[in-house]
Protein backbone atom coordinates (compact mmCIF):
# COMPACT_ATOMS: atom_id res chain seq x y z
CA UNK A 1 0.00 0.00 0.00
CA UNK A 2 3.02 2.40 0.77
CA UNK A 3 4.23 1.31 -3.02
CA UNK A 4 1.13 2.64 -4.66
CA UNK A 5 1.10 5.47 -2.27
CA UNK A 6 4.36 7.04 -3.40
CA UNK A 7 3.70 5.65 -6.97
CA UNK A 8 0.62 7.99 -6.92
CA UNK A 9 2.68 11.00 -5.48
CA UNK A 10 4.93 10.51 -8.12
CA UNK A 11 2.41 10.64 -10.91
CA UNK A 12 1.31 13.75 -8.97
CA UNK A 13 4.35 15.44 -9.25
CA UNK A 14 5.16 14.69 -12.74
CA UNK A 15 1.65 15.71 -13.77
CA UNK A 16 2.24 18.98 -12.34
CA UNK A 17 5.90 19.40 -13.53
CA UNK A 18 4.07 19.30 -16.86
CA UNK A 19 1.70 21.15 -16.05
CA UNK A 20 3.41 24.02 -13.88
CA UNK A 21 6.49 23.97 -15.42
CA UNK A 22 8.55 25.03 -18.47
CA UNK A 23 12.36 24.85 -17.66
CA UNK A 24 14.54 26.98 -20.60
CA UNK A 25 17.71 28.59 -19.59
CA UNK A 26 16.23 32.10 -21.30
CA UNK A 27 14.77 34.83 -19.46
CA UNK A 28 12.29 36.99 -21.16
CA UNK A 29 13.23 41.23 -21.01
CA UNK A 30 11.53 44.37 -22.32
CA UNK A 31 12.73 47.61 -22.73
CA UNK A 32 11.46 51.06 -24.42
CA UNK A 33 12.73 53.92 -26.08
CA UNK A 34 10.96 57.64 -26.68
CA UNK A 35 11.50 59.88 -29.80
CA UNK A 36 13.42 57.58 -32.64
CA UNK A 37 11.18 57.84 -36.07
CA UNK A 38 8.85 60.17 -34.10
CA UNK A 39 7.04 57.04 -31.98
CA UNK A 40 7.85 54.69 -29.15
CA UNK A 41 10.23 51.40 -29.89
CA UNK A 42 9.74 48.77 -27.39
CA UNK A 43 12.28 45.79 -27.28
CA UNK A 44 11.27 42.10 -26.05
CA UNK A 45 14.09 39.40 -26.37
CA UNK A 46 14.52 36.39 -24.59
CA UNK A 47 18.08 36.17 -23.42
CA UNK A 48 20.50 34.39 -20.65
CA UNK A 49 21.25 37.65 -18.84
CA UNK A 50 19.97 41.09 -17.90
CA UNK A 51 23.81 42.30 -19.35
CA UNK A 52 23.25 40.24 -22.15
CA UNK A 53 19.80 41.58 -23.12
CA UNK A 54 21.17 45.31 -22.20
CA UNK A 55 23.99 44.97 -24.71
CA UNK A 56 21.43 43.93 -27.55
CA UNK A 57 19.17 46.60 -26.59
CA UNK A 58 21.79 49.46 -26.57
CA UNK A 59 23.23 47.71 -30.04
CA UNK A 60 19.57 48.07 -31.94
CA UNK A 61 18.95 51.50 -30.05
CA UNK A 62 22.23 53.00 -31.62
CA UNK A 63 21.85 51.44 -35.18
CA UNK A 64 18.15 52.59 -35.31
CA UNK A 65 19.43 56.30 -33.75
CA UNK A 66 22.13 56.42 -36.73
CA UNK A 67 19.01 55.46 -39.27
CA UNK A 68 16.67 57.81 -37.56
CA UNK A 69 19.51 60.47 -38.49
CA UNK A 70 20.44 59.87 -41.57
CA UNK A 71 16.98 59.59 -42.80
CA UNK A 72 15.65 63.00 -40.98
CA UNK A 73 14.19 65.38 -43.25
CA UNK A 74 13.64 68.14 -40.32
CA UNK A 75 16.80 68.36 -38.56
CA UNK A 76 20.57 68.80 -39.39
CA UNK A 77 22.75 66.97 -37.15
CA UNK A 78 26.69 67.75 -36.69
CA UNK A 79 28.51 65.99 -39.14
CA UNK A 80 26.22 64.03 -41.27
CA UNK A 81 24.67 64.92 -44.58
CA UNK A 82 21.25 63.49 -44.17
CA UNK A 83 17.77 63.45 -45.98
CA UNK A 84 17.22 67.12 -45.32
CA UNK A 85 20.95 67.72 -46.59
CA UNK A 86 20.11 66.67 -49.86
CA UNK A 87 16.91 68.46 -49.80
CA UNK A 88 18.36 71.74 -49.10
CA UNK A 89 20.66 70.87 -51.95
CA UNK A 90 17.95 70.39 -54.54
CA UNK A 91 18.67 71.98 -57.81
CA UNK A 92 21.71 73.44 -56.22
CA UNK A 93 24.10 69.98 -55.95
CA UNK A 94 25.05 66.68 -55.63
CA UNK A 95 25.20 65.35 -51.84
CA UNK A 96 27.85 62.55 -50.46
CA UNK A 97 25.75 60.45 -48.47
CA UNK A 98 26.01 57.30 -46.35
CA UNK A 99 25.65 54.10 -48.04
CA UNK A 100 22.38 53.77 -46.19
CA UNK A 101 20.53 56.28 -47.32
CA UNK A 102 21.48 55.34 -51.18
CA UNK A 103 20.44 51.63 -50.05
CA UNK A 104 17.04 53.45 -48.78
CA UNK A 105 16.17 55.34 -51.84
CA UNK A 106 16.84 52.79 -54.60
CA UNK A 107 14.70 50.28 -52.44
CA UNK A 108 12.19 53.21 -52.45
CA UNK A 109 12.60 53.69 -56.54
CA UNK A 110 11.54 49.74 -56.53
CA UNK A 111 8.62 49.99 -54.17
CA UNK A 112 7.32 52.98 -56.10
CA UNK A 113 7.52 50.50 -59.56
CA UNK A 114 6.00 48.12 -57.68
CA UNK A 115 3.36 49.58 -56.53
CA UNK A 116 2.26 51.71 -59.67
CA UNK A 117 3.36 54.87 -57.88
CA UNK A 118 1.23 54.75 -54.90
CA UNK A 119 4.44 54.94 -52.32
CA UNK A 120 6.32 57.96 -53.62
CA UNK A 121 9.29 59.27 -51.82
CA UNK A 122 9.42 62.13 -54.14
CA UNK A 123 6.20 63.78 -53.00
CA UNK A 124 7.73 66.17 -50.04
CA UNK A 125 6.39 69.25 -51.81
CA UNK A 126 2.46 67.94 -51.72
CA UNK A 127 2.96 66.51 -48.01
CA UNK A 128 4.94 69.25 -46.50
CA UNK A 129 1.39 71.32 -47.23
CA UNK A 130 -0.61 69.01 -45.47
CA UNK A 131 1.54 68.62 -42.50
CA UNK A 132 1.42 72.74 -42.11
CA UNK A 133 -2.35 72.69 -42.46
CA UNK A 134 -2.81 70.21 -39.93
CA UNK A 135 -0.68 71.23 -37.63
CA UNK A 136 -1.94 74.55 -38.13
CA UNK A 137 -5.43 72.65 -37.32
CA UNK A 138 -4.53 70.81 -34.70
CA UNK A 139 -3.58 73.91 -32.89
CA UNK A 140 -6.36 75.94 -33.60
CA UNK A 141 -9.57 73.62 -34.50
CA UNK A 142 -11.90 76.61 -34.70
CA UNK A 143 -10.06 77.95 -38.00
CA UNK A 144 -8.93 74.85 -39.33
CA UNK A 145 -8.98 74.94 -42.99
CA UNK A 146 -8.23 72.60 -45.84
CA UNK A 147 -5.35 73.13 -48.82
CA UNK A 148 -6.38 74.92 -51.60
CA UNK A 149 -6.72 72.23 -54.53
CA UNK A 150 -4.50 74.53 -56.97
CA UNK A 151 -1.89 74.65 -54.81
CA UNK A 152 -1.76 71.00 -54.15
CA UNK A 153 -1.45 70.51 -57.74
CA UNK A 154 1.49 73.04 -58.38
CA UNK A 155 3.76 71.41 -55.60
CA UNK A 156 2.34 68.08 -57.53
CA UNK A 157 4.86 69.35 -60.51
CA UNK A 158 7.76 68.67 -58.48
CA UNK A 159 7.21 65.25 -57.59
CA UNK A 160 8.64 63.02 -60.30
CA UNK A 161 10.77 60.29 -58.55
CA UNK A 162 13.17 60.25 -62.27
CA UNK A 163 14.24 63.43 -60.40
CA UNK A 164 16.24 62.02 -57.94
CA UNK A 165 19.35 60.87 -59.26
CA UNK A 166 21.32 58.39 -57.20
CA UNK A 167 24.79 57.44 -58.17
CA UNK A 168 25.83 54.72 -56.78
CA UNK A 169 29.72 54.69 -57.73
CA UNK A 170 30.25 58.03 -55.92
CA UNK A 171 27.46 57.57 -52.82
CA UNK A 172 25.87 61.01 -54.01
CA UNK A 173 22.20 61.86 -54.41
CA UNK A 174 21.02 64.95 -56.41
CA UNK A 175 17.59 66.04 -56.83
CA UNK A 176 17.75 67.76 -60.38
CA UNK A 177 14.30 69.58 -59.80
CA UNK A 178 15.06 72.55 -57.06
CA UNK A 179 11.15 72.38 -56.13
CA UNK A 180 11.09 68.84 -54.76
CA UNK A 181 11.96 67.45 -51.86
CA UNK A 182 12.37 64.08 -50.58
CA UNK A 183 9.56 62.56 -47.77
CA UNK A 184 10.51 59.15 -46.39
CA UNK A 185 7.54 58.79 -43.67
CA UNK A 186 5.80 55.60 -45.46
CA UNK A 187 9.17 53.75 -45.70
CA UNK A 188 12.19 54.87 -43.73
CA UNK A 189 10.65 53.02 -40.39
CA UNK A 190 10.32 49.39 -41.66
CA UNK A 191 13.31 49.81 -43.69
CA UNK A 192 15.64 50.62 -40.40
CA UNK A 193 13.50 48.26 -38.72
CA UNK A 194 14.38 45.28 -41.20
CA UNK A 195 17.51 46.13 -41.28
CA UNK A 196 18.11 46.72 -37.33
CA UNK A 197 16.50 43.58 -36.89
CA UNK A 198 18.92 41.88 -39.12
CA UNK A 199 22.13 43.19 -37.52
CA UNK A 200 20.76 42.16 -34.22
CA UNK A 201 20.54 38.63 -35.33
CA UNK A 202 23.90 38.21 -36.70
CA UNK A 203 24.79 39.34 -33.52
CA UNK A 204 23.30 36.64 -31.89
CA UNK A 205 19.77 37.74 -30.43
CA UNK A 206 17.71 34.40 -31.27
CA UNK A 207 14.48 35.55 -29.91
CA UNK A 208 12.82 38.88 -29.75
CA UNK A 209 10.75 41.73 -31.51
CA UNK A 210 11.24 45.08 -32.08
CA UNK A 211 8.13 47.32 -32.00
CA UNK A 212 8.55 50.98 -33.28
CA UNK A 213 5.00 52.36 -33.70
CA UNK A 214 2.53 49.97 -35.82
CA UNK A 215 5.80 48.29 -37.06
CA UNK A 216 6.19 44.90 -35.64
CA UNK A 217 9.32 42.92 -36.85
CA UNK A 218 9.73 39.02 -34.96
CA UNK A 219 12.83 37.78 -34.66
CA UNK A 220 12.82 34.31 -34.55
CA UNK A 221 10.11 32.37 -32.23
CA UNK A 222 9.45 33.23 -28.73
CA UNK A 223 11.27 32.20 -26.40
CA UNK A 224 12.92 28.35 -26.59
CA UNK A 225 10.48 25.92 -27.35
CA UNK A 226 9.48 27.46 -30.49
CA UNK A 227 6.34 28.75 -29.56
CA UNK A 228 4.72 31.90 -31.34
CA UNK A 229 4.73 35.40 -30.56
CA UNK A 230 1.39 36.83 -30.19
CA UNK A 231 0.86 39.78 -31.56
CA UNK A 232 -3.01 41.51 -31.50
CA UNK A 233 -4.52 43.66 -34.35
CA UNK A 234 -7.00 46.13 -32.60
CA UNK A 235 -9.67 47.31 -35.36
CA UNK A 236 -9.30 51.24 -35.35
CA UNK A 237 -12.76 52.19 -34.70
CA UNK A 238 -12.55 53.24 -31.08
CA UNK A 239 -16.03 53.00 -30.01
CA UNK A 240 -15.47 48.51 -30.51
CA UNK A 241 -14.81 46.63 -27.78
CA UNK A 242 -12.31 43.68 -27.16
CA UNK A 243 -14.55 41.33 -29.46
CA UNK A 244 -12.87 42.85 -33.08
CA UNK A 245 -9.00 41.86 -31.99
CA UNK A 246 -7.07 39.34 -33.84
CA UNK A 247 -4.88 37.65 -32.16
CA UNK A 248 -1.95 36.81 -34.97
CA UNK A 249 0.83 33.67 -34.16
CA UNK A 250 4.04 34.87 -35.99
CA UNK A 251 8.13 33.96 -35.46
CA UNK A 252 10.37 35.67 -38.27
CA UNK A 253 8.04 37.80 -39.49
CA UNK A 254 6.43 41.53 -39.82
CA UNK A 255 3.18 43.11 -38.99
CA UNK A 256 2.55 46.60 -40.00
CA UNK A 257 -0.44 48.69 -39.64
CA UNK A 258 -1.39 51.64 -41.62
CA UNK A 259 -4.43 53.60 -40.47
CA UNK A 260 -6.88 57.09 -39.94
CA UNK A 261 -7.04 57.12 -36.62
CA UNK A 262 -3.56 58.50 -34.88
CA UNK A 263 -2.41 61.45 -36.84
CA UNK A 264 -5.49 63.74 -38.07
CA UNK A 265 -7.40 67.26 -38.30
CA UNK A 266 -10.79 68.03 -38.53
CA UNK A 267 -12.18 70.83 -40.80
CA UNK A 268 -15.91 71.28 -40.85
CA UNK A 269 -16.71 67.73 -38.74
CA UNK A 270 -14.60 65.90 -41.10
CA UNK A 271 -11.25 64.19 -40.10
CA UNK A 272 -8.28 64.57 -42.53
CA UNK A 273 -5.63 62.09 -41.62
CA UNK A 274 -2.01 62.13 -42.65
CA UNK A 275 -2.12 59.16 -45.63
CA UNK A 276 -2.11 61.35 -49.09
CA UNK A 277 -3.45 59.26 -52.46
CA UNK A 278 -0.45 60.50 -54.89
CA UNK A 279 -3.09 60.60 -57.44
CA UNK A 280 -5.88 62.54 -55.40
CA UNK A 281 -3.53 64.25 -53.42
CA UNK A 282 -5.48 64.03 -50.87
CA UNK A 283 -6.04 61.51 -47.86
CA UNK A 284 -6.98 58.18 -48.81
CA UNK A 285 -10.75 57.38 -47.77
CA UNK A 286 -10.68 53.64 -49.15
CA UNK A 287 -10.13 52.30 -45.62
CA UNK A 288 -9.90 52.69 -41.73
CA UNK A 289 -6.86 50.73 -41.78
CA UNK A 290 -4.66 48.12 -43.58
CA UNK A 291 -2.41 45.36 -41.81
CA UNK A 292 0.23 43.96 -44.13
CA UNK A 293 2.05 40.77 -43.05
CA UNK A 294 5.24 39.69 -44.81
CA UNK A 295 8.89 38.64 -43.40
CA UNK A 296 10.19 42.08 -44.62
CA UNK A 297 9.42 44.76 -42.65
CA UNK A 298 10.57 47.57 -45.14
CA UNK A 299 8.44 45.28 -47.77
CA UNK A 300 5.15 45.25 -44.97
CA UNK A 301 5.72 48.84 -44.80
CA UNK A 302 5.94 49.47 -48.23
CA UNK A 303 3.14 47.65 -48.82
CA UNK A 304 0.73 48.81 -46.00
CA UNK A 305 0.91 52.13 -47.69
CA UNK A 306 0.50 51.48 -51.01
CA UNK A 307 -2.57 49.55 -50.19
CA UNK A 308 -4.48 52.07 -47.97
CA UNK A 309 -4.02 54.14 -51.38
CA UNK A 310 -5.78 51.60 -53.76
CA UNK A 311 -9.16 50.32 -54.58
CA UNK A 312 -9.68 46.42 -52.91
CA UNK A 313 -9.53 44.62 -56.55
CA UNK A 314 -6.32 46.48 -57.32
CA UNK A 315 -4.64 45.88 -53.69
CA UNK A 316 -5.92 42.28 -53.99
CA UNK A 317 -4.15 41.61 -56.75
CA UNK A 318 -1.20 43.25 -55.37
CA UNK A 319 -1.09 40.72 -52.49
CA UNK A 320 -2.04 37.68 -54.37
CA UNK A 321 1.08 38.45 -56.77
CA UNK A 322 3.62 38.60 -54.37
CA UNK A 323 4.51 34.86 -52.48
CA UNK A 324 4.64 35.20 -48.88
CA UNK A 325 2.27 38.59 -48.22
CA UNK A 326 -0.81 38.57 -46.74
CA UNK A 327 -2.98 41.40 -45.96
CA UNK A 328 -6.32 42.92 -43.84
CA UNK A 329 -8.30 45.99 -44.64
CA UNK A 330 -10.91 47.56 -42.72
CA UNK A 331 -13.39 49.71 -44.37
CA UNK A 332 -14.67 53.02 -42.74
CA UNK A 333 -18.05 50.95 -41.42
CA UNK A 334 -16.11 48.10 -40.10
CA UNK A 335 -16.33 45.74 -42.74
CA UNK A 336 -13.33 43.81 -43.68
CA UNK A 337 -11.48 42.08 -46.13
CA UNK A 338 -8.89 39.35 -46.20
CA UNK A 339 -6.47 37.92 -48.67
CA UNK A 340 -5.98 34.43 -48.84
CA UNK A 341 -3.85 33.26 -46.58
CA UNK A 342 -4.63 35.57 -43.56
CA UNK A 343 -6.03 33.41 -41.13
CA UNK A 344 -3.39 30.88 -41.51
CA UNK A 345 -1.40 33.54 -38.81
CA UNK A 346 -5.28 34.19 -36.88
CA UNK A 347 -4.79 31.85 -33.93
CA UNK A 348 -8.04 33.24 -32.67
CA UNK A 349 -10.64 35.86 -32.88
CA UNK A 350 -11.63 37.27 -30.03
CA UNK A 351 -15.36 37.42 -30.41
CA UNK B 1 1.22 -8.41 -12.85
CA UNK B 2 -1.02 -7.50 -10.56
CA UNK B 3 0.51 -4.20 -9.16
CA UNK B 4 -2.00 -1.95 -11.08
CA UNK B 5 -5.13 -2.93 -9.99
CA UNK B 6 -8.54 -1.96 -11.66
CA UNK B 7 -8.66 0.19 -8.68
CA UNK B 8 -5.63 1.98 -9.19
CA UNK B 9 -5.89 2.43 -12.96
CA UNK B 10 -9.53 4.31 -12.08
CA UNK B 11 -7.68 6.49 -9.08
CA UNK B 12 -5.11 7.81 -11.80
CA UNK B 13 -7.44 8.14 -14.17
CA UNK B 14 -8.77 10.53 -11.34
CA UNK B 15 -6.05 12.41 -11.03
CA UNK B 16 -5.55 12.74 -15.05
CA UNK B 17 -8.83 13.89 -15.02
CA UNK B 18 -8.21 16.51 -11.87
CA UNK B 19 -4.92 17.72 -13.05
CA UNK B 20 -6.32 18.75 -16.52
CA UNK B 21 -9.42 20.06 -14.69
CA UNK B 22 -6.99 22.33 -12.71
CA UNK B 23 -5.12 23.17 -15.73
CA UNK B 24 -7.63 24.11 -17.55
CA UNK B 25 -9.27 26.33 -15.13
CA UNK B 26 -5.99 27.95 -14.10
CA UNK B 27 -5.34 28.58 -17.83
CA UNK B 28 -9.14 29.90 -18.42
CA UNK B 29 -9.85 31.74 -15.29
CA UNK B 30 -10.11 35.42 -16.37
CA UNK B 31 -6.97 37.22 -15.21
CA UNK B 32 -8.23 40.96 -14.60
CA UNK B 33 -7.24 41.30 -11.12
CA UNK B 34 -3.69 41.67 -12.31
CA UNK B 35 -4.27 44.20 -15.08
CA UNK B 36 -2.27 47.59 -14.37
CA UNK B 37 -1.58 50.75 -16.08
CA UNK B 38 1.90 51.74 -15.87
CA UNK B 39 2.81 55.74 -16.47
CA UNK B 40 6.20 56.64 -17.42
CA UNK B 41 7.60 60.15 -17.71
CA UNK B 42 11.26 59.66 -19.76
CA UNK B 43 11.50 55.87 -19.15
CA UNK B 44 11.04 56.62 -15.18
CA UNK B 45 8.10 54.83 -14.08
CA UNK B 46 6.27 57.33 -12.39
CA UNK B 47 2.57 55.60 -11.40
CA UNK B 48 1.20 52.56 -11.35
CA UNK B 49 -2.75 52.35 -11.07
CA UNK B 50 -5.02 49.25 -10.69
CA UNK B 51 -7.53 48.77 -13.46
CA UNK B 52 -9.78 46.26 -11.41
CA UNK B 53 -11.12 48.93 -8.65
CA UNK B 54 -13.90 49.73 -10.40
CA UNK B 55 -13.23 53.47 -9.68
CA UNK B 56 -14.07 56.65 -12.15
CA UNK B 57 -10.41 59.30 -11.61
CA UNK B 58 -9.33 62.23 -13.57
CA UNK B 59 -5.99 62.42 -12.75
CA UNK B 60 -2.53 64.12 -13.63
CA UNK B 61 1.14 64.01 -12.52
CA UNK B 62 3.00 67.10 -10.80
CA UNK B 63 5.70 66.73 -13.76
CA UNK B 64 2.85 67.42 -16.66
CA UNK B 65 -0.24 69.40 -14.97
CA UNK B 66 -1.34 70.12 -18.57
CA UNK B 67 -1.37 66.58 -19.37
CA UNK B 68 -5.01 64.97 -17.91
CA UNK B 69 -5.63 61.33 -17.65
CA UNK B 70 -9.05 59.71 -17.40
CA UNK B 71 -9.39 56.09 -15.56
CA UNK B 72 -13.11 54.48 -16.10
CA UNK B 73 -14.94 52.72 -13.63
CA UNK B 74 -14.73 49.21 -16.18
CA UNK B 75 -10.68 49.60 -16.00
CA UNK B 76 -10.27 51.88 -19.45
CA UNK B 77 -7.51 54.44 -19.45
CA UNK B 78 -6.94 57.22 -21.52
CA UNK B 79 -5.17 60.71 -22.22
CA UNK B 80 -7.79 62.83 -22.18
CA UNK B 81 -6.27 66.19 -22.52
CA UNK B 82 -2.51 67.79 -23.36
CA UNK B 83 -0.81 70.55 -25.01
CA UNK B 84 1.10 68.76 -27.31
CA UNK B 85 1.11 69.88 -31.12
CA UNK B 86 -0.55 66.79 -32.79
CA UNK B 87 -2.68 65.27 -30.33
CA UNK B 88 -1.69 61.70 -31.21
CA UNK B 89 -1.89 60.92 -27.46
CA UNK B 90 -5.88 62.15 -27.16
CA UNK B 91 -6.59 60.22 -30.46
CA UNK B 92 -5.28 56.88 -29.18
CA UNK B 93 -8.37 56.50 -27.49
CA UNK B 94 -9.00 54.52 -24.35
CA UNK B 95 -6.33 51.34 -23.64
CA UNK B 96 -7.31 48.28 -21.03
CA UNK B 97 -5.71 44.96 -22.80
CA UNK B 98 -2.00 44.10 -21.53
CA UNK B 99 -0.03 44.52 -24.08
CA UNK B 100 -2.01 48.41 -25.37
CA UNK B 101 -0.14 51.84 -24.78
CA UNK B 102 -0.57 54.99 -26.09
CA UNK B 103 2.44 57.91 -25.83
CA UNK B 104 2.58 61.53 -25.66
CA UNK B 105 6.28 62.08 -27.24
CA UNK B 106 6.42 66.01 -26.72
CA UNK B 107 5.48 65.50 -23.13
CA UNK B 108 7.69 62.32 -22.92
CA UNK B 109 4.40 60.22 -21.85
CA UNK B 110 3.77 56.66 -21.77
CA UNK B 111 0.76 54.63 -20.63
CA UNK B 112 1.28 51.32 -20.59
CA UNK B 113 -1.24 48.56 -19.65
CA UNK B 114 0.68 45.34 -18.14
CA UNK B 115 -0.67 41.91 -16.45
CA UNK B 116 1.32 40.06 -14.12
CA UNK B 117 0.29 37.18 -15.78
CA UNK B 118 3.76 35.13 -17.66
CA UNK B 119 1.18 34.43 -19.68
CA UNK B 120 0.16 37.25 -21.35
CA UNK B 121 -2.37 37.10 -24.35
CA UNK B 122 -0.62 39.07 -26.26
CA UNK B 123 3.34 40.08 -26.76
CA UNK B 124 1.85 43.83 -28.10
CA UNK B 125 -0.71 45.03 -29.50
CA UNK B 126 -1.13 46.95 -32.66
CA UNK B 127 -3.93 49.37 -34.29
CA UNK B 128 -4.93 51.00 -30.76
Amino acid sequence: MIKKTIIYIIITIVLLYLVACSNTGLKRYSAEFLFLFDTTTQIVGYSTSEEEFSDYVNFIHKELEEYHQLYDIYNEYDGINNVKTINDNAGISPVKVDKRIIDLLLFAKKAYQDTDGKVNIALGSVLSIWHEYRTKGVDDPENAKLPPLELLEKANSHTDIDNVIIDKLNSTVYLSDSEMSLDLGAIAKGYAVEQVSKAVEKKGLTSGLIIVGGNVRAIGYKGEDNEFWNIGIRNPDMQSDEGDLYRMNIAGMSIVSSGDYLRYYTVEGKKYHHIIDPDTLYPSEYYRSVTVICEDSGIADVLSTALYNMPIDQGKKLVESREGVEALWVYNDGEQEYSSGFFDYVSASLE
Amino acid sequence: MDFFKKKDILIIIIILIVGIGFWYTYNNTPNDETVKAELYYYNELVMTIDLSQGIEKTFSIAQKPKVVFHLSEDGKICFIESDCPDKVCINTGEIYIAGQSAACLPNGLVLKIVSDDEDEKFDTIIGN
